[in-house]
């Protein structure tokens, strides 16, 4: 299940033990809702600049909205500053009509200017944005009338409308003086104006973000009158914090669902990560060139017993780079657990004679305590088959710089995996590998290039699916990647919180969350 | 330093005394420039050595940046310039009083730092505090119970106190006190909307008191065995002989003489209390430097982190050279020169 919405009538009593648990925290404004919004994968943590980040838009989209946004589900993208867009017939434009009863927090309208000024930024260099590479496509940005845009692209890119779930709106009447490299680290991002349900009302370094109620969201005033997003260097003092009432949000790992399941305080929302974990394997490394060692590594690891054992079922097995069942062939090979046949796959590509019996470095940068289980019994399993396989636990930018200067044989890696299948494009097309992109295990299939390249420019909905699902079963048949499982994530909400919405999405949000229509009891 | 044995040494004036004083620190003053630089040329070589640069930091594992889009950040943060350049640059910056920008987000270091120094002043000191008077009391108690239950008892609260590091302490005082008896909160220096100095005290106490209790273990056992050891000498028999009582000896005739080690124990602990602080803060969610610290080093931001280093340098060695001129202040016969 993707997302539940917590009801009032299911929880009634346990509510009762919640109230007790929160008498200690009862100086906290009564009508705030308290969420550590940044702890866990999906948060960035006090960095404001939303066109800068890879993650936190939990949070940016209670202050700030983006044109278009998901279904809790991630299966539709609907609008939400647009009221719709369409891409021309000869895909050489997208055109996005905007809605009309929108304002900024400080009462100024929102316009296609503003629009226009923020895509702009976006593929100024000086801003650093993220996002640039998604809006490689879009030549130019005009606003044809205060609520039309038109992009005219180079080539149709059909994964405009998912770039734009992304992207927080500014205004341009505000930020119009500064120059982008000054936008870029300014202090305006430290008390900015939206158009979002919730205005910004103060910000306290290292300990919290409070926002108030927008009256005039253009979906209705919030029901809650304070939103404070709180700060948490360590996720098990959000996890305690929960558990003694004095947050009523935050994110939770595996171990710290299963501590904590008698808690009366709290009700757990479980969703897939969207992050597929696989093994990276160095593309350039002859070692790896024969698909029938790749094989091997996939069929000497038992998927069903790490899942089953370490992530107590809460886990399901990938089987090729994509990961939403829409995409996956019901007649793909599954590469079930079998050490006899990947020894007899190892000896017949001699691996012995081509590893000369060398350790397997493994790079990683997960430092949790499951993903140090996993690699352990990943290297036992490996190790009845005769590949040694040596962990190597390094923080973010190490890992960077190691596999971007190619200093690797194999990693243990996740990839957030769509809703739109073109966000794996960087990591898997060969005009993207490094030092030009995050192509980082250098994978270089034509076949594959291809696939991407046509999806790209497909803006058919069922056609698209059939070139996705090919691109499964290439990368099932080619393994350039070997793929594990997507894990489920898990968010904490006190029993108070009702009419929630969400679900562990890559980089959090994008999409309706609908924080207006929360209520505290 | 040195202690003067010849009795007419205690006669030297108070002025010349007040002189050599300040000759001493002077001196330590200028033996502590050339330290404070290599501490800084150290830690700055450490941080440059570390893999994984502070664009690496700005770009997660599988975002996608254009190398002109890394370029533009290169260039401004100074990264574009060789490791020993931009050293130079930063130690010339230091000289005009400026620290420098964050990469993160272009903040001015000294305003970050600024605004986390109470904080961790606050909670350093109220450690600091806590620690050296319970230290001090219990070491008292246990060298007057000597083999007794009561200090066989605080012992096994040493060795256990001593050898848990600082994160386990907390995360176990915040499970018990916070989440089971809800005496306190369980983190963060205010509650939302209540920024006065009682709710500041009532986040503080928790974690002041966690942060002391290593402290206290080590500074018991000093003034316990400090202590043991003026109880052998002849003129603490003396006392005894003449009927005094048994606190009043300890109080009035050890205590003064043992306390030469504590001072010593005390500012040598003042670095190990400042780094547990930062394990602390972060357990805590205590806004103080440590926070920042570790903020600055998973984005490897340079200038902070160098920024911080400064100053928690600059504290260390003046708590050590204070240290001295207590020492000199509760025994007149050592004297500063």
């Amino acid at each position: 299940m993707f997302a539940y919405r917590i009801t009032g009538k299911l929880f009634l009593p346990a509510a009762l033990a919640a109230l007790l648990n929160v008498s200690v925290a009862a100086n906290v404004t009564e009508s705030a809702f308290i969420g550590a919004f940044d702890v866990g994968p999906q948060g960035n943590a006090q960095k404001f600049n939303p066109l800068t980040a890879p993650a936190g838009f939990s949070f940016y989209n209670k202050y700030f909205s983006t044109l278009t946004l998901y279904d809790a589900g991630f299966q539709k993208i609907s609008g939400d500053l647009a009221e719709s867009w369409s891409f021309a017939k000869d895909g050489k434009s997208f055109t996005i009509k905007l809605r009309k009863d929108v304002k900024w927090h400080d009462g100024q309208p929102f316009t296609a200017n503003d629009v226009k000024f923020t895509l702009g930024l976006i593929k100024d260099p000086d801003m650093a944005s993220l996002f640039a590479v998604r809006l490689g496509d879009v030549v130019s940005i005009k606003a044809t009338d205060e609520h039309t845009v038109v992009l005219e692209l180079a080539n149709m890119d059909a994964s405009i409308p998912d770039a734009l779930t992304s992207i927080m709106m500014l205004p341009q009447h505000l930020l119009a003086k500064y120059t982008t490299k000054e936008l870029r680290t300014s202090d305006w991002w430290k008390n900015p104006v939206g158009t979002g349900p919730y205005k910004w009302t103060k910000y306290l370094p290292d300990q919290y973000v409070e926002l108030s109620a927008n009256p005039d969201y253009f979906r209705g005033k919030p029901k809650i009158a304070k939103l404070v997003n709180r700060y948490y260097k360590d996720s098990s003092a959000a996890a305690i914090a929960l558990a003694a009432g004095e947050i009523q949000y935050t994110y939770l790992t595996l171990d710290q669902v299963k501590e904590n399941q008698s808690s009366h305080a709290f009700n757990v929302i479980s969703g897939p990560s969207q992050v597929l974990n696989y093994i990276g394997i160095n593309n350039n490394d002859p070692r790896f060139k024969d698909v029938r060692i790749r094989q091997a590594i996939l069929m000497a690891i038992d998927r069903g017993a790490i899942i089953k054992n370490l992530y107590g079922g809460n886990a399901q097995p990938g089987q090729c780079a994509l990961t939403l069942p829409k995409f996956v062939p019901a007649d793909i090979n599954k590469y079930e657990a079998s050490p006899a046949k990947a020894k007899a796959l190892l000896d017949e590509a001699g691996w012995a004679r081509l590893n000369k019996g060398e350790p397997l470095e493994i790079l990683t940068y997960y430092n949790d305590q499951v993903s140090k289980d996993v690699i352990a019994t990943m290297q036992s399993m490996l190790a009845q088959v005769g590949i040694n396989l040596k962990p190597r636990f390094v923080d973010a930018p190490t890992f960077g710089q190691l596999v971007d200067a190619g200093k690797f044989s194999l990693v243990f890696a996740g990839a957030g995996n769509g809703p739109d299948p073109s966000t794996l494009m960087p990591l898997l097309h060969s005009a993207y590998a490094p030092p030009k992109g995050v192509n980082r295990m250098r994978v270089n299939l034509p076949e594959l290039d291809k696939l991407f390249d046509a999806g790209q420019s497909e803006v058919n909905e069922a056609k698209r699916t059939d070139i996705y699902k090919q691109m499964c079963r290439v990368t099932n048949a080619q393994l350039p990647w070997i793929p594990l499982w997507v894990a489920n994530r898990y968010g904490g909400f006190s029993k108070r919180a009702q009419n929630v919405i969400w679900t562990p999405a890559p980089g959090g949000g994008r999409y309706q969350d609908s924080p207006e229509n929360w209520m505290l009891k | 330093m040195r202690v003067r044995q010849h009795p007419d040494d205690n006669m030297a004036s108070g002025s010349l005394r007040e002189d050599c004083m300040l000759k001493y620190l002077l001196n330590r003053l200028l033996v502590n420039i050339p330290t404070l630089f290599a501490i800084l040329l150290t830690v700055f070589i450490l941080v440059n050595l570390a893999p994984g640069d502070p664009v690496d930091a700005f770009v997660p594992p599988t975002a996608i940046l254009t190398d002109q889009q890394k370029d533009v950040l290169r260039h401004e943060m100074g990264l574009d310039q060789p490791a020993p350049v931009r050293f130079v640059i930063w130690l010339k910056q230091v000289a005009h009083g400026d620290l420098g920008y964050r990469y993160k987000d272009g903040t001015k270091v000294i305003d970050e730092i600024k605004t986390r120094i109470v904080p961790t002043l606050l909670l350093a000191m109220t450690g600091l505090t806590i620690g050296s008077l319970a230290g001090i009391g219990l070491g008292l108690l246990s060298a007057r119970h000597y083999n007794k239950r009561l200090d066989h008892l605080l012992s096994v609260f040493a060795y256990l106190a001593i050898s848990s590091p600082a994160f386990l302490v907390g995360i176990i005082g915040m499970y018990v006190f916070s989440l089971q008896l809800s005496w306190f909160p369980t983190g963060g220096y205010t509650d939302p909307g209540q920024e006065g100095m009682g709710n500041i005290l009532y986040h503080l106490a928790l974690p002041a008191t966690v942060l002391s209790i290593q402290f206290i273990a080590i500074l018991m056992r000093y003034t316990r065995s400090g202590l043991l050891e003026v109880m052998t000498q002849d003129y603490i028999r003396t006392a005894a002989a003449k009927g005094l009582n048994a606190n009043k000896i300890m109080l009035r005739h050890a205590f003064p003489n043992a306390l030469i080690p504590i001072v010593t124990v005390i500012g040598a602990n003042f670095g190990a209390l400042i780094g547990g602080a930062v394990f602390i803060e972060t357990v805590f969610s205590w806004p103080g430097m440590g926070m920042l610290f570790l903020d600055g080093i998973e984005s490897r931001d340079y200038p902070l982190i160098m920024g911080i280093t400064l100053l928690m340098a600059v504290a260390i060695l003046v708590v050590n050279m204070l240290t001295d001129v207590i020492y000199s202040w509760i025994d007149p016969r050592i004297s500063l020169r």
